[in-house]
């Protein structure tokens, strides 16, 4: 559990350590809106709430006159299960609406940490993901409308509640990964995947960079398509162990388990099968609410030997206890572990991401609690070259920097 | 009309950049740009120019930005809204010539091409390998990835692979003041905001895209088709609908109604059943296992419900024709009507027979005819309305059944258009599917990139919107209310 988790629930007030000066749990949207209103006449400043299990991400706020949190705005607002859509408050969390959605055959094609406390809301405001991102893509993927709040407390939505529709701008997917910093996330509609017949989780022990890399293009060449692709650092500190989920009717699933075991064994390593496939890709949160240091490394998927050399190693020797796992097929990592030589861990920080953006590719700090870590690195690293792009929308959509002020990208 | 500038000045401007021979200012060569796919008003612009690189198209935006000229982008010109037809006075920059395939990276599944290049041909030069790229719009043997992107186009088989903006990962794009930016990133979850999106189905208003990355995909190990008939599309719609319930995911299901098969069999030549009130067209794809199971278990549900027939072509050629007979539905019309007025409604999947019939119904009140040939997996309605152009007032009560179409799609919780673009032809229908402040919220992000309204000023929007000041960054505003967009 995050430290700034701990900080919400035993001061009840403070966001990365500053503190609000009121919090506020409208009951439904029209409160929502009218506490933006009234902040906007106030020029207060405002922050958002859901189950704070990313508040790490980031800059602290300049400020937070207002804490909105969402823990009371957790309706379904509408699920149509024949069209497979949902239209969710933005405090619902991901464990409710699956529960929501179980008893008719399908789900939210999400799997992040902590669904019992992550609320959708903040998921889209962080565009969450988990190891089924192989194949179903992030929540960016999945949503398909959103109702915000804006900085002047009026309503507005985009999108809708069809799967299909190009009427209008995105903003749906502007709020995606927006950090609650273009206005306050209401509700937001996605589609829906049906309940696989079956799963299966195979483990490939040992593997090194190369290896994966290897089992990824022979995947790849023969057409596999797993629903989950993830690899664990494993004790060893230098090896992974690789999982692979498959999903579907049974049959679909019973060849595809014995095309990847073949193929593994002619790379002269053994998969085994996991008895609770369920289960079987529960380390990655165990990696990515790990210790007191969080990060996240992303390389364009051909560069993964690289990323696990010149990043995820050097790392892995300056923190104590690593953790670590990868998406391989998409070059995506979370590393983890605790930050005992603080100024070691700065210099390995520092020079993985030297590393991974000359891959073109880029690291985030999720949660670093050490402040001399945190002062000495920024969050996010090298700007983008649209950046006067990114400047140019925040001022459009919230002018007075009021949303969640200080937080995003650049200190937007 | 409204005066032009002197198009010489204009003109000699345009030559220093791309020399004589891709600039046309004659009058009856620009005849040729009028318009795009959407049928109807004709406006000449002021000059196209026909770029080959991205800093031509810079160049030639920083003339229109020097005289005050409106730009309006266009790709192959096959756009069905309205979106590439010339605004009066324009300089209309065709990036048809754009047409080079920049890097082909098969490791990370990318590819960087010219926002010229054909949508087909992007497949085409990596199917060898056994790769494909996934968004397949009707008119994919001649629309431009360029105009996919400002369309965010579909397809088909987006009901499973998603759209054009689940598949562009980075783009170069030339701004309003001929600045050129690269957005998006060739790693996942590029930093801020999501520019991507910003630019994708922004309908030619945001800038000129003139590079784009997109995503390849390994094809799949095996796809099984299907072909079946049914006597009406109430049974063809509870198909669907069954199918779905079962927890099968198709590629694509596509239905034709009993106007559109005769169309399409008048047309192509295949040999469909004229005698049958609707057929369903889908394709099942993934792992062979999976895939045999799965399409038979949907052959199954079309049998119990109620399907006269299923066919499953015997080898990949007759595949291919039944996947031709259905993506040529528009072109055929004109083998059962002069004229034709194409929607792109949205509804949710199910209550399409209940559309269909309030649909038929509006058609008939009228006295003239629908054929429909959809998207029936994700509700994408393609109404025709079919009417004759040379009987006095069959084209205006066509607009109204188009007009009412799109009326019942929003009724039903739907949307105006799928995948074909807002454009000029459903601006109108805009303020009854979004608030006010829904379009101001939109209007946030053209002003974003394209303050002073330089690109394609004339559509999407119902009533022009201005966009303000340009506030400064980090300074605070005491704008009123949310500030920035004000009205025109």
């Amino acid at each position: 559990m995050s430290t700034d988790m701990r900080d919400v629930r035993v001061g009840g007030s403070a966001v990365r350590g500053t503190v609000a000066k009121s919090i506020v749990t409208p009951s439904d949207l029209g409160e929502a809106s009218y506490v933006l209103t009234q902040a906007a006449s106030r020029g207060h400043a405002v922050a958002f709430l859901g189950g704070g299990t990313e508040l790490g991400l980031g800059y602290p706020p300049a400020r937070v006159d207002v804490l909105v949190k969402t823990a009371r705005l957790a309706r379904v607002v509408e699920y149509a299960p024949a069209d497979m859509v949902v239209e969710v408050e933005a405090g619902v969390t991901l464990a409710a609406l699956q529960k929501h959605l179980a008893p008719h055959g399908q789900r939210l094609a999400l799997d992040v940490p902590y669904p019992e406390l992550a609320t959708l809301g903040g998921l889209v405001a962080t565009n969450g993901f988990g190891p089924r991102r192989t194949r179903f893509g992030s929540l960016r993927d999945s949503i398909v409308g959103v109702s915000l709040i804006r900085a002047d407390g009026a309503r507005v939505r985009g999108g809708g509640k069809v799967v299909k529709n190009v009427a209008g701008f995105d903003l749906p997917k502007l709020a995606v990964g927006s950090l609650g910093s273009l206005g306050m996330i209401a509700t937001a509609t996605f589609r829906l995947h049906p309940l696989p017949e079956t799963a299966r989780a195979l483990r490939v022990a040992g593997c090194d960079g190369a290896t994966l890399q290897a089992v990824v293009r022979d995947v790849t060449a023969r057409q596999l398509e797993p629903a989950a692709f993830l690899a664990a650092l494993n004790e060893s500190g230098s090896a992974y162990d690789a999982i692979v989920v498959f999903e579907g009717f049974a049959a679909g699933v019973d060849e595809q388990q014995s095309r990847f075991e073949a193929l593994v064994t002619e790379r002269g390593l053994r998969a085994e099968r996991l008895a609770d496939a369920a289960r079987a890709t529960g380390v990655d949160e165990e990696v990515r609410t790990y210790g007191d240091l969080r990060v996240r490394l992303s390389v364009p998927p051909a560069h993964l030997t690289a990323l696990e050399r010149d990043a995820l190693a050097p790392l892995a020797r300056a923190v104590a206890e690593p953790r670590a796992v990868t998406y391989p097929s998409l070059g995506i990592a979370f590393f983890s572990g605790y930050a005992a030589d603080v100024a070691g861990v700065a210099n390995a920080l520092a020079a993985a991401r030297r590393a991974v953006e000359a891959l073109a590719g880029n690291l985030v700090l999720l949660d670093v609690r050490d402040r001399t870590i945190a002062d000495r690195l920024d969050p996010y690293g090298t700007l983008p070259a649209s950046f006067f792009l990114m400047q140019r929308l925040k001022d459009r959509f919230d002018p007075e920097h009021r949303m969640n002020p200080g937080r995003f990208l650049g200190g937007l | 009309m409204q005066t032009q500038p002197a198009v010489g000045d204009v003109a000699a401007e345009l030559e220093a950049i791309v020399g004589t021979k891709r600039r046309i200012i004659d009058p009856t060569e620009l005849r040729t740009y009028e318009c795009d796919g959407l049928a109807g008003a004709r406006v000449r612009p002021l000059a196209v120019v026909l770029p080959e690189t991205t800093a031509e198209v810079a160049e030639v935006v920083r003339v229109a930005k020097r005289h005050g000229l409106p730009v309006v982008p266009r790709g192959s010109g096959t756009g069905l809204s309205g979106g590439a037809q010339p605004v009066p006075g324009c300089l209309l920059v065709v990036l048809s010539r754009m047409t080079a395939i920049l890097d082909i990276d098969f490791e990370n599944q990318r590819m960087r091409v010219q926002s010229g290049v054909i949508n087909l041909d992007v497949s085409k030069a990596i199917a060898a390998r056994g790769y494909y790229y996934a968004p397949d719009p009707s008119s994919q043997s001649v629309c431009s990835i360029g105009g996919n992107i400002a369309e965010n186009s579909g397809g088909a088989h987006c009901l499973k692979y998603g759209f054009t903006v689940n598949h562009v990962t980075a783009a170069t794009v030339v701004l309003a003041d001929g600045r050129v930016v690269e957005i998006g990133s060739p790693a996942a979850d590029p930093l801020g905001y999501d520019l991507i999106a910003a630019v994708v189905g922004s309908e030619g208003m945001v800038g000129i895209v003139t590079e784009a990355v997109v995503r390849i995909l390994r094809a799949p190990e095996l796809t099984r088709t299907f072909f079946a008939t049914f006597p009406t599309t109430d049974e063809a719609g509870t198909c669907v609908s069954q199918i779905v319930a079962a927890g099968i995911v198709p590629a694509a299901v596509e239905m034709m109604d009993t106007l559109a098969i005769e169309a399409i069999v008048k047309s192509t030549g295949v040999d469909w059943p004229l005698d049958v009130g609707a057929a369903l067209l889908m394709d099942v794809d993934g792992t062979r296992a999976e895939v045999e199971h799965t399409a038979a278990a949907a052959v199954e549900i079309a049998r119990r419900s109620g399907a006269i027939e299923v066919r499953t072509p015997k080898n990949d050629a007759e595949r291919a024709l039944m996947w031709k007979g259905r993506k040529s539905a528009f072109a055929a019309m004109g083998r059962i009507s002069p004229n034709y007025y194409v929607q792109d409604g949205v509804i949710p999947r199910s209550e399409i027979s209940k559309v269909l019939r309030e649909i038929a119904a509006v058609t008939a009140r009228e006295g003239l005819r629908v054929a429909n040939v959809f998207h029936a997996g994700d509700g994408n309605l393609h109404p025709l309305v079919l009417y004759d152009a040379r009987v006095p007032g069959e084209e205006h009560r066509a607009e109204t059944v188009a007009g009412e179409i799109l009326k019942i799609c929003i009724r039903y919780g739907g949307s105006i258009t799928g995948e074909h673009g807002v454009g000029l032809d459903k601006a109108v229908y805009m303020g009854e599917l979004f608030t006010d402040s829904d379009l101001e919220t939109m209007n946030f992000v053209r002003c974003t990139f394209d303050p002073e309204r330089t690109f394609n000023p004339n559509k999407v929007f119902p009533t022009p919107r201005l966009c303000g000041d340009v506030p400064g960054t980090y300074v605070a505003h005491a704008v009123e209310t949310s500030g920035s967009a004000g009205r025109g």
